[in-house]
């Protein structure tokens, strides 16, 4: 293991913003690495298995971007839900519209309080989780079924790109070197209701074998609107497309589950890997989207 | 302080906080890696094998690597190449030879903890791989002699009634033909890691009074052996401490031996102290587990339900090199009838060698995987003849008076019924057991039970041989301190001392104290292992510490004064004032080891767990909802401390049950980290109704206290497996019960 090796790393943290895309931006330029920390729930697990540094070699900077408070506010403005990069999953369990008081997007709290454990609910962040691509990420998978809007900022600029456009491949996606995720939007529905499920090897300390978010807003007996994100059953977190169109194409009670079961199917492409297998994976998805289509009402 | 008999308050029976509890949780305790750094000292590390088997043609040291700093030792720079312990074909260092991956190679230590691990990655093995035998069937087989000449390590027999002749396989197919009801089945158990808190660890080094190490261990006698051996050192010249140590579940036993030898070798070579600490992925990797075993059994009862004969084979994996397997095969092989009478029995235990890390000592030691196959096949044999598995189980259970099939005669602190009976009314098993048989929704209930009982202290004559020590010494103001070699690894050894000691010399707690386990100053009290340390050790420091405060008492008596003035006077006037006893196991147990017939265990704890679980029949993930045990203890020293034993063993073995599972690839472990290696946390843990039953043993401490370390690890699985068995309806006979194997079994899988 090389977790011996963090100490040699150089840590800064930066008073704002700017100085963080300046830093970037000169540091891109010149050719240096740099890592962003956002928490560290994943960076510092993947320095533990990664071998040795070998002397000499170049070592990422790395910027942590934790404690800026401008990257961790939280507010709702009418129906659009602003949730900073660096927002932790407790402070989504403690917030007054998303796990507490009215709850508008209580979908959030209740995959925050399955994430990891408190430890990790306490460090871990949306924008951190998003920027290390693991298709397992119950946070990716939350913000996939409000299709958030991802916000990236660098000295060149802003720019906005749908969550369902960000990752272009495992661990691949279209943030530049160059540019920090600042916030995600979510346009929240006046009403609607929202499904989530998580199915991980243990209560707590669990990373995902399937999880799935959902949120449908259903009138007159049809889904109209429906965002969906799956964990851990693609390269990247799968937004089910397929499944989507298939929910939205008919009236509920003409819906038929093994329709819908062909279009997860088609959707999803699980592997086999120590935590669970191909077969499991695909079972479950297919029991996890049938539960939620049945709890807006489909006869599947 | 104590004036005398009518002041002191006693302690045993009370849960008193732990001795150790405070420094453990403010951070103050410091664990093997927590001690400070010696003058020089260097970090060692250890090159393995890739490979399960082949023959070592050469090791390579990049020539472009630095190693000037760098201390190497081989099988070359080993004084005597093996690991003593009960045979003596595990190498400290392969040489040649390579039979499990992971398997030991080269040993480097460097000053610079990053250097060292660059240091193994600029070592290359030259290795000619050879076939493997990876389970016990194509051990068995022999077409690949990987141990020996037959792949056996070792094989017992035991036979009762009819089967108890030369024939035992024709004489008891004959019984079982007479048979009216007969059933066969074979039952799966899995490799399982200890996985305690703090990973193995150690110091050592040399210097003008000869080795010393400190580490993270439960026996430091065995370590003490093991550098007898290897080094030829005189024995007052060899020093083993134990440290703090978070955890040991019996991967503790004899593993740390190897990673002490490590370390004092790399010492020797340098002449510098040497630190050894395993990451949790070389500790999973590398150390010992729990043996899988693999169990046919065939019984023949009448059709009321009288169990009459049993047929069983036994075959546990024993890994590459011989460690402790006998003892573990033995154990396993004495709980394999389970807590029944029968008339007639014949019972057959095999180890075999295969190309994976060897198999060691865990908490249960053999007993969990035979007690999982007799108390699936009982439950079978209760679903053959339309019985309820616990009324089965209550007709059949071994009582006072009953004989066992060693021919052990029961006759004293027996408490099978009255375990089953209170954990059957406490769970309200009948009501529920009805309501569940019931048609269920997506979420299915379910509940079962296991009977069993676990053996305490060594097997047979096991006590004798050893001839455990323990002393209590007097020390100035009328303090104790309690010298032995049993460690507390966080099970509360030093409390419960304690508790004894001040209890049979009527001192204060306050006023006993708990001597470092280090081979130089404690004598040795045998092994922390087999459920013995309260029961024999602590019944030998009871004995010492009632000598030594009578002693006290004695001068108090004849020259007046307080406890302490008294203590005082005899300490001037005799310089040292100690009782060193030796344990004398009770005059009645007759052990025949040849024809494994006699009294196999001084007494048995008993216990009945009942699980009660919720499966989601769609996803298959299995909720342990309620959990109710009865468990005699004889009697409980410390009721909350011996309360978290049961619950905490009783949670590992839901663990065994349904989340922990090592996956293997040719030999390979694929999930060596806690991430994937699943155990459950805290949210995972059911709630627990545990009643303590005592039915003391005359020869147990503080009023008849019998072993409970590992008992609590033999039911959990089996009372789980019944559980989910009744919810889904699909026979549960394989470890574990992940979601993806009851997937696998049930009709969905099928269908997949």
């Amino acid at each position: 293991m090389a977790i011996t090796d963090l100490e040699l790393h150089s840590f800064v943290r930066l008073p704002t913003i700017a100085d963080v895309l300046q830093t970037l931006a000169d540091r891109h330029a010149a050719s240096q690495k740099t890592v962003v920390l956002a928490g560290g729930t994943d960076w510092v697990v993947e320095q533990e298995m990664a071998p040795p540094h070998k002397p000499g070699a170049e070592l990422p900077m790395v910027v942590d971007i934790s404690r800026l408070s401008d990257l961790q506010t939280i507010h709702l403005n009418g129906n659009l839900l602003t949730i900073g990069a660096a927002a932790t999953y407790l402070q989504l369990r403690r917030h007054p519209h998303i796990g507490m008081g009215d709850k508008r997007a209580a979908l959030l709290a209740r995959m925050a309080q399955d994430l990891g454990a408190l430890q990790i609910q306490a460090r871990g962040t949306l924008g951190g989780n998003l920027a290390t691509g693991s298709p397992a990420a119950d946070g990716v998978a939350a913000l996939m079924a409000y299709d958030a809007s991802v916000v990236l900022q660098s000295v060149r600029g802003e720019r906005t790109v749908p969550i369902t456009e960000f990752q272009t491949g495992y661990k691949k996606s279209v943030r530049a070197p160059d540019e920090i995720i600042t916030q995600f939007q979510i346009s929240l529905p006046t009403h609607y209701n929202w499904y989530w499920r998580k199915v991980g090897t243990r209560r707590a300390q669990a990373i995902s074998k399937v999880a799935l978010a959902g949120v449908a807003v259903v009138e007159s007996g049809q889904i109209q609107r429906i965002g969906l994100g799956m964990a851990s059953v693609a390269p990247v977190t799968a937004a089910l497309r397929n499944t989507r169109s298939y929910l939205c194409s008919a009236p509920l009670h003409k819906l038929t589950g093994a329709e819908l079961d062909a279009a997860v199917n088609s959707d999803c492409s699980p592997i086999d890997d120590v935590r669970s297998t191909r077969q499991y994976r695909a079972h479950c998805a297919r029991v996890v989207v049938r539960e939620f289509a049945r709890s807006l009402g489909a006869p599947v | 302080m104590s004036q005398g008999p009518s002041q002191h308050l006693p302690t045993v029976g009370k849960s008193v906080p732990r001795a150790d509890g405070t420094p453990k949780v403010i951070g103050t305790a410091r664990y093997v890696d927590d001690l400070p750094a010696m003058p020089g000292e260097l970090h060692g590390a250890t090159v393995r094998s890739p490979v399960p088997r082949g023959i070592l043609k050469s090791i390579r040291f990049d020539p472009n690597f630095d190693w000037s700093d760098i201390t190497i030792v081989t099988a070359e720079d080993v004084p005597l190449n093996t690991v003593a312990l009960i045979a003596e074909d595990q190498p400290v260092l392969a040489a040649r030879h390579i039979n499990h991956a992971y398997e030991p190679i080269v040993l480097l230590a460097c000053a610079d903890k990053r250097r060292v691990l660059l240091a193994k990655n600029a070592v290359s093995l030259d290795i000619e791989a050879l076939p493997t035998v990876l389970d016990v069937h194509e051990s068995l087989k022999n077409t690949h002699t990987v141990w020996g000449t037959d792949n056996i390590q070792k094989r017992y027999l035991i036979t009762k009634g009819r089967a108890d002749t030369e024939d035992s396989v024709s004489a008891i197919d004959a019984v079982l033909a007479e048979c009216e009801v007969r059933v066969s089945g074979s039952y799966s158990s899995h490799h399982q890691e200890q996985l305690y808190i703090e990973p193995q660890g150690v110091v050592a080094w040399w210097d003008e009074s000869g080795v010393h190490a400190t580490g993270s261990l439960q026996c430091p006698f065995y370590v003490h052996k093991a550098f007898l051996k290897t080094f030829g050192e005189q024995p007052s010249r060899i020093h083993i401490t134990q440290a703090v140590t978070g955890g040991g579940f019996g991967g503790k036993e004899e593993y740390p031996s190897i990673i002490a030898l490590h370390a004092a070798l790399l010492s020797k070579k340098s002449g510098k102290p040497v630190r050894m600490i395993y990451d949790r992925k070389e500790d999973i990797e590398a150390t010992t587990k729990r043996h899988p075993a693999f169990c046919e059994i065939e019984t023949g009862c009448d059709k009321d339900g009288k169990l009459r004969a049993i047929k069983m084979r036994v075959l546990m994996d024993g890994g590459a090199y011989l460690t402790l397997t006998p003892v573990v095969l033995s154990r396993g092989a004495l709980h394999a009838s389970g807590a029944y009478e029968w008339e007639h029995a014949r019972i057959e235990a095999l180890a075999l060698a295969t190309n994976t890390p060897p198999n060691g000592a865990f908490r249960g030691f053999g007993a969990p995987q035979t007690i999982w196959a007799i108390e699936r096949h009982i439950d079978k044999v209760a679903a053959v003849l339309g019985m309820d598995p616990l009324e089965l189980k209550r007709k059949n259970i071994l009582k006072l008076g009953s004989v066992t099939a060693t021919g052990q005669v029961l006759h004293t602190s027996v408490a099978g019924v009255e375990c089953l009976e209170k954990a059957r009314a406490v769970s309200e098993y009948d009501r529920r057991r009805k309501a569940y048989s019931e048609k269920q929704g997506r979420i299915a209930r379910g509940i079962g039970a296991a009977v069993f009982m676990h053996g305490a202290g060594f097997t047979g004559s096991g006590e004798r041989y050893l001839k455990g020590k323990a002393a209590v010494d007097l020390l100035p103001g009328g303090r104790l301190r309690i010298r032995t070699a049993s460690t507390d690894i966080g099970q509360g050894t030093e409390t419960v001392f304690r508790q004894i000691v001040s209890d049979a010399a009527q001192v204060p707690l306050s006023d006993v104290d708990f001597a470092v386990p280090c081979t130089t100053h404690v004598p040795d009290s045998g092994p922390t292992v087999a459920s013995r340390t309260v029961m024999v050790v602590g019944s030998i420091v009871e004995a010492a510490a009632r000598e030594v405060g009578d002693r006290v008492r004695k001068e108090q008596q004849a020259s007046g004064g307080t406890f302490a003035e008294a203590a005082d006077r005899l300490l001037a006037r005799e310089g040292e004032v100690t009782s060193l006893l030796q344990y004398s196991p009770p005059s009645y147990i007759q052990w025949d080891d040849q024809h494994y017939r006699g009294d196999a265990y001084p007494c048995f704890a008993w216990a009945c767990f009942i699980a009660e679980v919720e499966v989601d029949r769609e996803t298959f993930e299995v909720t342990v909802t309620n959990f109710w045990s009865a468990t005699d203890v004889g009697r409980a020293i410390n009721p909350t401390q011996c309360r978290g034993q049961i619950e905490g063993g009783a949670l590992q073995a839901i663990g065994w049950a349904l989340f922990e599972e090592l996956v293997w690839d040719k030999g390979i472990i694929k999930n060596p980290r806690m991430t994937n290696y699943i155990v459950p946390t805290a949210l995972d843990a059911p709630p627990f109704h545990t009643v303590l039953v005592e039915e003391p043993f005359s020869f147990g401490p503080g009023g008849g206290a019998k072993g409970i370390g590992e008992l609590p690890m033999d039911g959990g699985a089996p009372a789980v497996a019944a559980a989910v068995e009744h919810a889904l309806g699909i026979p549960m006979d394989d470890l574990p019960l992940t979601p993806e194997r009851l997937f696998a079994r049930s009709a969905s899988g099928a269908q997949t």
